[in-house]
């Protein structure tokens, strides 16, 4: 029992040890469920630059650990994940979430615990006013909206168009934005409609679409749904184009035949990314045999600000909320992969957008971009 | 006119997608009402046995190269083993148990399955690849004007009133079938007569899963989406689908599944898609509080 007992208190000391050495940023996001493959991008833009920073040496000597949290994009297991963070005295920063409604969810915990969190994939237009805890290294749907709208209008130019929208907070906001530019532009809107994530069955709103004979359908979700609905389209013979936002970009969509053509919004583009992105690209290559997508760079650079922030300030919540409102300018601005990023006052950036398209079943950036 | 005519086109369209998903709800339903008939438990674990059905074609058709149409026979038939099984294993032990003991297991072995198929095939969505589907699939099998039915609508409207048609046979024209009536009306009585019960209830679990399983396989293949949890939504409807017929009655599952389908469809087309589910259950709810046995089903009588 002694022998056990001693064993016991040594383990503690060990790990207490080892903990004091590390300092550990949370990242949270689905890396289960429906949109694990977004998850994917996320943990390995995460490990790769935890890696990077361990190798140069760790922040202020300190290994940076990544303790990677699941809540399967669901705003119940979200709330869950933020509790268990928040009340984790030793967390100073917390990178998440993915999910716009899961950002919305955990944003009032992290709030009332005074912990800052950066976001590096949530656009819902109301999460920096929310909370003065929460950033993000992404832009907002209402820009997002705002772009995909005069692409359509300039570059494509489609008259009438389709929304076909998931009942969650990414979705809502973009199509809202998007309907708000398009009508300003002359883009007759047909019509909305909704789905919810738990089904498979599109048919009926896809019938609805076919007789209002739309230029383009818009389908502001996740690309889970999104190949489905495009698949169940071309199977009622509707014929039609589609677009989407960076909700649909992910590899799932490539797979589909049907989805040739499909165009996109995504924050980050390798082939138009500017020269600091170049070691990064090659890095993450090297590692996983791809080119890294918007998920990948976006958490890359979001953990590169919050360990910017720790090594500055330390593990203080107060003073990591205050040095990330300090970045507010073009010139206090943290030079990422991702170009330049620095905070408004509701902490968020300003970022550009890029589209790219769908060709012979691989994603390309777009010959013509909006610029 | 012209748009009288797309408005007829329109209503056409919808029918055909309601009539197909109200086939697959009926399939699903048949397996309810079945099981509570003979043993009166709600077998909430029916809806996985439909989710192992697509899960267990789309394995043999992509990692074990098997031809398509023997990969629907070996997974029917497997899935009626299961429903032996989930039967010997979760329902048989609690015969003499109160009936909630057994509602309880049955919520429990839906659980476990759900969590076991999240194990063995991950919880991303999962779709033929288009090269290992019979090519006639994916091509529209006849269009009047707007209307389009594709060969996968036919297949599951065949499928289904076949597999009806079938099931009233073998319901109403065979001993087994005689066997399973018996039970259903009492169970002591009918082992006095010489019914073995327990193999009539292991036959029900059989038929009702392997109507399960067809209906998995079957919407795998029209929506090309297989998921872990895809067992729940469609179990929940089809459950709804069951006591809107009257649970207990097989022609009323098929009349409640048919309904419900065609409630759903025209729900989200003509008045919110937002609210689909919602309106369908509100339709379920409706009948209910009217006919409270369902549209086909006996008043029950309480016996003094």
């Amino acid at each position: 029992m002694k022998r056990i007992f001693c064993l016991m208190l040594a383990l503690t000391m060990i790990a207490g040890i080892a903990w004091a050495e590390t300092i550990t940023i949370p990242v949270a996001s689905p890396y289960t469920g429906q949109l694990a493959s977004f998850g994917e991008g996320v943990k390995n833009g995460a490990l790769l630059k935890a890696e990077e920073i361990n190798a140069a040496g760790g922040i202020n000597g300190k290994q940076l650990e990544i303790s990677l949290e699941d809540e399967l994009c669901d705003p119940k297991e979200a709330a869950t994940v933020a509790t268990k963070i928040a009340n984790n005295p030793k967390i100073g920063i917390v990178v998440g979430h993915l999910c716009s409604s899961a950002t919305l969810a955990a944003l009032p915990i992290y709030r009332d615990a005074k912990l800052p969190a950066i976001t590096p994939a949530s656009t819902n237009v109301s999460i920096g006013k929310m909370s003065p805890y929460y950033f993000r290294d992404v832009y907002r749907d209402d820009f997002q909206g705002l772009f995909l709208a005069q692409y359509a209008h300039q570059i494509k130019g489609y008259k009438k168009v389709a929304v076909f929208y998931e009942v969650n907070d990414y979705s809502m906001g973009l199509m809202l934005a998007f309907m708000k530019e398009a009508k300003k532009l002359g883009i007759k809107i047909l019509g909305t409609e909704a789905y919810t994530s738990d089904t498979s069955d599109f048919k009926p709103q896809l019938t609805k679409f076919k007789m209002m004979k739309p230029d383009a359908i818009f389908i502001p979700g996740y690309a889970p749904q999104g190949t489905l609905i495009v698949s169940q389209a071309v199977g009622l013979g509707l014929k039609t184009e589609f677009f989407g936002a960076d909700g649909l970009d992910d590899d799932l969509m490539t797979k589909n035949p049907d989805a040739e053509g499909l165009f996109v919004t995504t924050p980050f583009l390798p082939d138009k990314a500017g020269p600091e992105a170049e070691s990064f690209i090659k890095a993450y290559n090297k590692k996983h045999g791809k080119d890294p997508n918007w998920f990948a760079a976006n958490t890359y650079d979001a953990v590169g600000i919050a360990a910017q922030a720790i090594e500055h300030v330390g593990l203080d919540r107060e003073k990591i909320r205050n040095y990330l409102a300090s970045i507010d300018s073009k010139e206090k601005a943290y030079v990422g992969v991702t170009g330049k990023t620095y905070f408004d006052e509701n902490g968020d950036c300003l970022k550009s957008a890029f589209i790219k398209v769908i060709k012979d079943g691989k994603w390309v950036g777009a010959e013509k971009q909006l610029r | 006119m012209e748009s009288l005519l797309e408005q007829s086109s329109l209503i056409l369209q919808q029918l055909v997608n309601g009539i197909t998903l109200g086939g697959v709800y009926a399939l699903i339903a048949v397996g309810y009402t079945m099981v509570y008939g003979v043993i009166q438990l709600i077998n909430f674990a029916h809806g996985e046995i439909y989710m192992l059905g697509a899960f267990l074609t789309f394995t043999m058709v992509t990692t074990l190269h098997l031809p398509f149409f023997v990969a629907i026979l070996l997974t029917i038939m497997l899935c009626a083993c299961f429903g032996i099984i989930l039967d010997f294993v979760a329902y048989r032990p609690l015969r003499k148990a109160p009936r909630l003991a057994a509602l309880i297991t049955a919520i429990g072995m839906s659980l476990f399955l759900q969590n076991l198929a999240l194990l063995i095939w991950g919880s991303q969505i999962k779709s033929y690849p288009r090269e290992v589907l019979p090519a006639i699939f994916s091509k529209a099998a006849f269009s009047l004007g707007d209307v389009f039915i594709s060969w996968i609508q036919v297949f599951i409207l065949s499928v289904t009133v076949i597999a009806m048609f079938m099931l009233h046979i073998i319901i109403h024209k065979t001993k087994v079938g005689t066997a399973m009536r018996a039970v259903s009306q009492d169970k002591t009585t009918a082992a006095l007569m010489g019914i073995a019960v327990n193999r009539v209830i292991s036959f029900t679990f059989a038929i009702g899963s392997a109507m399960g399983a067809m209906a998995g396989i079957m919407v795998g293949l029209y929506y090309n989406a297989i998921f872990p949890h895809m067992g729940y939504m469609a179990g929940v409807k089809a459950f709804a689908a069951a006591v809107l017929g009257g649970i207990g009655s097989v022609p009323g599952a098929m009349l409640g599944g048919g309904v419900l389908g065609i409630a759903e469809v025209l729900g989200a087309g003509y008045l919110s898609s937002e609210y689909r589910d919602g309106i369908s259950y509100a339709v379920m709810i409706l009948v209910i509080l009217f006919k409270p046995a369902g549209l086909i089903g006996k008043p029950l009588t309480e016996k003094v």
